[in-house]
């Protein structure tokens, strides 16, 4: 008997064998839930909010015209260049210090500790279990006019009246935002750490070299990825952060972020609020490639 | 695993990475999945659902309801009255929700809103006519838009202790420079603009002029450096009144009242150039889900026992005439009240419902004064 096979089942099986041979249809299938959420979550947001942008306010609506008149007015109007420029120092500020104070941290944890790694980790980053929105509130209680350290400070006669400035003022940002995202530098700061090859440190003290400038030579520059994925870590979101400034800035604390609600919430005036959200992405995306620019440099003069 | 077992690993150090992970994995799905759990369960309860200013969503108010069904209602708290607008306009739906006079001409033009059946409100014989036959407040079939429900005043609240006043109480206070960095304002512009156009000496049945507008910001642009902070959250202002990190603040008439009972030296001042007053009130939502529900939030918290909690904790008015037979006259002057709604409401500036378009100019100027601008 003389089996034809029908035309569906040819189909499929061509299918299936292009399927078989084509890498890149194969590694598609495998990203594809991914591909989905990322499309879903991340690219349509993004082009709504860029037609957005485009569009202008409407008494309740919305008038569709495209016009680029939200970001000639992000550019000439001072407010927006002010609070951009004072979210990055902001930000930029809290960086620093969080990556300052941790990597001590990290470090010790990967060169000192030897038994049971994974508790002191744990027991590092237990602070930020609980809801950021706590810790935030946290920070109110201990700077507040009556908070921890200001009745501390006064039983112990040190000052004569509460300090005023710990709290509503960009301290009380800075302070409060390294805090909140130091468990984002500890992480990154001892995984790179964790890495370095113990026996090139003590090669270069073979060599003469004095802990400090082993510490420059080597483990530094070995753990600058660590370095550079944390400050990314922290910049990055805390730029655009929005509750830490509402709550403890005050009225010269206020950053970006609050801006950026103000005009989907009581301004209502939610196609400045897009563009605002676009030119903030923008930027972030600037400075940091300018930040992987340089330490690429640094990089290659150091080799 | 037992967690006393992984408790002892913990201590003897033998807990082995496995397990570990195994336990925060286990930690990680129930922290995911709590809050499903409770939302289904709030969902299934079938509770209405109160969009009100923070401070109302105490089982006080709710009393009747909360014997009826057994639960209270659900709330969602919003802090300024345009913010709540902004966020049902975007698709948040509830059953009632608590917007003032000033608000309630440009909530019921978004069509957001159905027209309320009175008949359907035990209550609504003792609610005082005047605060219904508010500007506006007609819609068809002499339905109303909005059920009254609360009405007092914006001023004042000053430590008496710490701040002199030569003469009369006035608006001032606010300004005076000796007071710098420790004055508090409220963050919404449906208070703060209105009062600072009082200050200014703006008559409200011209506040949408340009002249009045320019007037209004340069007082409030005046006032910015000597604010401490502001903010809608009254807690904050009457725990910064309470421990002297501020002087005086603009509020409303319940943190007074608060700081009062607790001993703290204030008063709710009656500046010589008067008040801000304002009646807010009850709005149902056109697609409301529990309409049964919403009309029974609406008549318990229209009942007496509702309003004499109101009157007596918070110091605001109540709309049922009969809230205010359980008080002597002599306890409503001291809360600043009256039974007669009138004699406070005309005694100080009643705001009028403005357009949107002033609204929003309004809102964007103060944010950016408040931003230093």
């Amino acid at each position: 008997m003389v089996s034809v096979p029908d035309a569906r089942s040819f189909g499929r099986g061509k299918l299936a064998a292009w399927f078989q041979r084509s890498e890149a249809a194969r590694g598609y299938a495998l990203m594809s839930p991914a591909l989905i959420v990322l499309l879903i979550g991340i690219a349509v947001p993004l082009i709504i909010l860029i037609a957005m942008s485009l569009w202008t306010r409407d008494g309740f609506g919305f008038d569709m015209t495209p016009t680029i008149a939200n970001y000639q007015r992000a550019a000439t109007e001072p407010i927006f260049g002010t609070l951009l420029t004072r979210s990055f120092m902001i930000s930029g500020l809290a960086t620093f210090i969080t990556v300052l104070l941790c990597y001590p941290m990290a470090y010790y944890v990967a060169f000192h500790v030897h038994r049971n790694k994974m508790l002191w980790i744990v027991l590092m980053t237990l602070p930020f279990w609980t809801s950021y929105l706590l810790r935030v509130f946290a920070w109110r209680v201990i700077l507040g006019y009556e908070g921890v350290i200001n009745s501390a400070f006064l039983s112990a006669g040190w000052i004569e009246a509460p300090l005023e400035f710990l709290l509503y003022s960009q301290t009380a940002v800075v302070i409060t935002l390294a805090h909140a995202w130091a468990a984002f530098a500890i992480l990154p700061l001892y995984v790179s750490l964790e890495k370095i090859d113990k026996s090139l440190l003590e090669a270069a003290t073979d060599l003469g070299d004095g802990p400090f400038t082993r510490f420059m030579r080597i483990t530094l520059p070995l753990s600058m990825p660590g370095v550079i994925a944390a400050s990314f870590l922290i910049f990055i979101p805390t730029t655009g952060d929005y509750i830490t400034p509402a709550l403890l800035g005050g009225p010269d604390g206020v950053m970006i972020g609050n801006l950026i609600q103000l005009q989907f919430g009581p301004v209502n005036n939610w196609p400045m609020g897009a563009a605002l959200s676009i030119v903030l992405m923008a930027w972030i995306a600037a400075l940091a490639l300018v930040f992987l620019f340089i330490t690429r440099k640094a990089k290659d003069h150091l080799a | 695993m037992d967690v006393i077992d992984q408790l002892n690993a913990v201590k003897t150090g033998k807990l082995s990475r496995r397990a570990f992970q195994k336990s925060l994995l286990g930690f990680g799905i129930g922290m995911m999945t709590t809050p499903f759990v409770a939302s289904r369960a709030a969902a299934q309860s079938g509770q209405g659902t109160l969009f009100t200013w923070g401070g109302y969503d105490v089982p006080e108010f709710h009393t009747n309801y909360e014997a009826a069904n057994g639960a209270l209602p659900n709330f969602a708290v919003f802090g300024g009255a345009e913010d709540a607008l902004t966020r049902m306009r975007s698709g948040f739906i509830v059953d009632v929700a608590h917007p003032c006079h000033t608000d309630m001409v440009r909530w019921s033009q978004t069509g957001l809103f159905q027209p309320i059946d009175t008949t359907r409100l035990s209550n609504w014989g003792d609610v005082m006519p005047e605060l219904v036959a508010l500007e506006g407040n007609q819609a068809e079939d002499g339905r109303p838009w909005m059920v009254p429900f609360d009405w007092g005043g914006t001023s004042v609240t000053y430590r008496t202790d710490l701040v002199e006043i030569e003469g009369e109480e006035s608006w001032d206070i606010l300004w005076d420079e000796r007071y710098a960095g420790r004055i508090g304002m409220l963050a919404s512009g449906g208070d703060a603009w209105w009062c600072a156009a009082i200050k200014a000496g703006v008559p409200f049945d011209q506040i949408a002029s340009e002249m009045a507008f320019e007037k209004t910001s340069a007082a409030l642009r005046q006032q910015r450096p000597l604010v401490r902070v502001y903010t809608d959250d009254t807690t904050t202002l009457g725990q910064a009144l309470s421990s002297g990190e501020m002087v005086a603040a603009m509020t409303w008439n319940s943190t007074a009242v608060e700081l009062q009972y607790e001993g703290i030296p204030v008063r709710f001042a009656q500046p010589k150039e008067g008040a801000l007053t304002w009646v807010c009130g009850l709005m149902i939502h056109t697609e409301a889900p529990n309409l049964d529900r919403a009309y029974e939030i609406i008549d318990s918290m229209l009942s007496v026992e509702a309003g004499e909690y109101m009157i007596g904790a918070y110091g605001y008015g109540h709309s049922n005439a009969k809230s205010f037979e359980g008080f002597t006259d002599e306890e409503l002057q001291a809360l600043g009240l009256s039974a007669n709604p009138r004699d406070i409401l005309d005694a100080g500036h009643f705001s009028i419902p403005q357009e949107q378009e002033w609204e929003s100019r309004m809102n964007e100027t103060y944010e950016l004064i408040k931003a230093g601008f």
